[in-house]
């Protein structure tokens, strides 16, 4: 069981705004939609299903599993203003991968939520015992590159004209690894 | 002369004065959660041992420092629950005893940057932990001899 007591815990932003930092729970669905709603299209491009239709956003919210997918909120008042997803496979060869998703609204991007959230899943990902931590990036988000690269992420390759987003576009897929501290035992 | 407060080495006031105006010092660093590893973590950020100048006896002057501060870091971090963080200060150390005491040159200053990342990566784990935002040595760049203010980049 991934251990989730720590939640819901508060965290200050540059601009000295709190946050709130907690799992998603089925009534978020109207938090969640309206986030979606904000992110440019470019964000939104590694999503499997079509996160532009409310029903999609609703059957995510009720059908969650921490086990396999533990989406951590930011939310400042009652909005989320971003969140951060481990995803798991419960068997099989990458049981010990966990592949994080970092998504923030873009009024909330410079002051220092992105790299707390990085810090929650790594704290997440050495509870759960995971050999690495997978970050897949689109290489136009540099921030978040240079974001995860000083919490540790190391660049282990960057894959030309490898993706598509939603209108077509190829782009450049930065993936990063980040070795947890059980690997180096 | 160091700080009463925080114990280093930083001017009394910011911009490079020698006294605040009723001539007390003050700290930038006083009321802060980790006054001590902060201000010991800038004191070598902002060391002579990073500029093209530097000589065998700053860097050996830094290796010691780092070697307080990374003492001073493991002894906040024993009741604190935080892998990462111990897993980053293992680097730390390692990184440091690669550099070693004696040793000049450019791999010794990179080691010695490289544990001085690592250091500066812990205290952002245990200032995450209280809720608070990252260490940011940009914020307190005016109370040392800084060569360059440090860029900031968050995300």
């Amino acid at each position: 069981m991934i251990p989730l007591e720590r939640y819901p815990k508060e965290i200050s932003l540059r601009d000295d705004a709190r946050v709130v930092l907690r799992p998603m729970i089925p009534e978020d669905a109207d938090g969640l939609w309206s986030f979606l709603r904000q992110l440019p299209e470019i964000d939104k491009a590694h999503f499997h299903e079509d996160v532009d239709r409310r029903e999609e956003v609703d059957r995510w919210a009720k059908s969650l599993d921490y086990e396999a997918v533990l989406p951590i909120l930011a939310i400042r008042g009652d909005r989320v203003v971003g969140t951060v997803t481990l995803y798991r496979n419960k068997t099989g060869w990458k049981q010990r991968i966990g592949i994080v998703r970092i998504l923030i609204a873009p009024d909330h991007r410079h002051l220092g939520l992105g790299t707390a959230m990085i810090r929650e899943i790594r704290h997440l990902g050495e509870k759960v015992a995971l050999n690495y931590l997978l970050a897949e990036v689109i290489e136009e988000q540099q921030a978040a590159v240079r974001a995860l690269e000083r919490m540790g992420f190391e660049k282990t390759g960057v894959y030309r004209n490898f993706v598509n987003d939603r209108k077509g576009h190829l782009h450049n897929l930065v993936v990063l690894l980040h070795p947890m501290s059980g690997l180096e035992k | 002369m160091n700080c009463p407060v925080c114990g280093a080495e930083h001017f009394s006031v910011p911009g490079g004065g020698k006294a605040a105006p009723a001539g007390e010092r003050l700290c930038p660093y006083q009321g802060v959660p980790y006054t001590g590893l902060r201000a010991g973590h800038d004191q070598i950020y902002f060391g002579r041992w990073r500029r093209i100048d530097a000589s065998t006896i700053d860097l050996r002057r830094a290796y010691h420092q780092l070697e307080r501060l990374l003492n001073g870091i493991a002894v906040a971090l024993e009741t604190e629950d935080i892998p990462a963080a111990r897993s980053d200060l293992g680097k730390a150390v390692e990184a440091l005893h690669t550099a070693g005491p004696g040793e000049d040159g450019p791999e010794a200053l990179r080691y010695l940057d490289h544990a001085l990342s690592y250091a500066h990566r812990v205290i952002g784990d245990l200032l995450h932990e209280k809720g608070l935002p990252p260490h940011s040595p940009a914020d307190f760049a005016g109370w040392y001899d800084a060569g360059e203010v440090p860029f900031r980049e968050d995300w």
